[in-house]
């Protein structure tokens, strides 16, 4: 989780938005890339997962851009994506080849832990009334995320106790 | 060459799905390429792309510039051509820490002493990992790996130093652990006039060892700029480049300040030089016609 050229201190509503606009597309970018990196190693239900994972992450950016244009139009943006990386989407080495669901989903309350961690941090300095409010509500739903993974999680059968190693080949020299 | 027009970096992203090990560093490099030439803005068919062999050489495939995927050890020749016979292309070379400092490491000198303006990326993993895990120049000594059952005996390569050494104009380094700043230091790379070099510590996640995946290469990683590091200052970068497979510095350690000429400017100012008041090519034969 790495942010740059960021100051809380003088941000303000428009920025911020545009802020979890972009912390929201690129969670459902990462999610789209794991999905891909599933199917393409054969881990169908893994990347059921993330594909879900990232129609939600689409969903929630969606609606933060619509607030955003209600409240301010067009005006340019002046937060990027370079300022940004790992707030919210999964860390790339979280994959891995065959992972099972319970991993998948392993992967995803660590990104919402982490992104709850994020606001967090950020809160204290944070001049802005509106944008206070408004990191409060996104830390609060990151919390509402995590309960529901955790529940999802609840609903798994019990671990095999197999690791994803004991399914990828031993290393054989050439 | 082209003007540069506003490109995305979904632009330079190609229908071919990678089939890189999920969760290996590589992903997070082609997706710091894309951002890098969004950045630049030059037009997919400006660029050529060309690698070596192993699981990062699979990259220009990956991206919709022109690609060649070439023989193992070979890209920085076969690139090298590229650039002189057509140098207004955005010419990037990429490949791994094998292909680069193993079995092509005798091309890299002769690269940085012409001064190509070609950008050179590996994704040193300190391992062969398309062939299962073998001892690669970049494992660190005592590495225990499939051909070095009782720990390797050998000090392994310091890209960094060894290019700095050869006298490149610019040298870095950066990681996954920060795809931003990855993105912008391959832009620096390839807006520097000449032979640039980026080192990517890009994780195995395969066969490397704990130590070298995200959250250990995050736990040794410095960024070379809070450090209050001197990226004009050459003798500074040597040193601490000596740190490399202890510290993990992130950021440009060395950039000229004053580039040299790069071999593909003189080439085309001696040509320019020795065609003065020759026949243009439509009327050569002219010199072999008696009239």
């Amino acid at each position: 989780m790495t942010t740059r050229g960021i100051d809380f201190k003088a941000l303000s509503l428009k920025d911020a938005l545009d802020l979890a606009v972009l912390i929201e597309q690129e969670a459902k970018e990462r999610y789209e890339e794991f999905a891909a990196q599933m199917d393409q190693h054969r881990t169908p239900e893994a990347a059921t997962f993330f594909r879900h994972m990232a129609l939600n992450e689409a969903k929630h950016g969606e609606e933060l851009a619509a607030r955003r244009a209600t409240l301010f139009g067009n005006a340019p943006a002046s937060v990027t994506r370079a300022m940004i990386f790992d707030i919210e989407a999964p860390d790339y080495d979280a994959a891995r080849a065959f992972m099972s669901p319970r991993k998948a989903m392993e992967a995803a309350l660590a990104s919402e832990v982490k992104a709850h961690a994020f606001f967090m941090a950020a809160m204290p300095s944070i001049q802005d009334q509106g944008v206070k409010l408004l990191f409060q509500e996104l830390s609060g739903e990151e919390v509402q995320h995590q309960d529901l993974v955790k529940a999802e999680l609840a609903k798994l059968p019990p671990d095999s106790g197999l690791s994803d190693e004991d399914f990828v080949d031993e290393p054989a020299a050439q | 060459m082209s003007a540069t027009c506003e490109f995305q970096a979904k632009d330079y992203k190609s229908d071919l799905k990678p089939i890189w090990c999920p969760g290996c560093g590589d992903y997070s490099v082609v997706q710091g390429i894309y951002r890098a030439l969004a950045a630049i803005g030059r037009p997919p068919h400006e660029i050529a792309f060309i690698s070596g062999i192993g699981c990062s050489s699979r990259i220009p495939g990956y991206t919709t510039a022109y690609g060649f995927n070439t023989v193992h050890g070979r890209a920085l020749p076969i690139a090298q051509g590229i650039k002189l016979a057509n140098p207004d292309l955005l010419v990037l070379a990429a490949g791994g820490d094998g292909d680069g400092f193993s079995i092509g490491g005798g091309h890299i000198a002769h690269l940085i002493r012409r001064n190509i303006d070609i950008t050179y990326i590996v994704m040193d993993n300190q391992i062969y990992g398309l062939t299962k895990g073998q001892l690669s120049p970049t494992s660190q000594k005592g590495r225990i790996t499939v051909t070095s059952q009782h720990g390797s005996l050998e000090e392994p390569v310091n890209p960094l130093l060894y290019t700095l050494a050869y006298g490149a104009g610019f040298v870095a380094q950066a990681s996954p652990t920060d795809l931003a700043s990855m993105a912008s230091i391959i832009e620096e790379a390839i807006r520097y006039p000449g032979f640039a070099f980026v080192n990517i510590q890009s994780p195995c996640v395969t066969y490397g060892e704990e130590a070298q995946q995200i959250k250990g290469l995050k736990a040794i990683s410095e960024n070379l700029s809070t450090l209050g590091h001197n990226p004009a200052d050459r003798l500074a970068a040597m040193d601490l480049a000596q740190q490399y497979g202890r510290k993990l510095h992130l950021g440009v350690f060395y950039r000229n300040p004053e580039p040299a000429p790069t071999y593909d400017g003189l080439i085309r100012e001696r040509q320019a030089a020795l065609s003065k008041g020759a026949l243009p090519k439509e009327r050569i034969l002219d010199l072999f016609i008696k009239k």
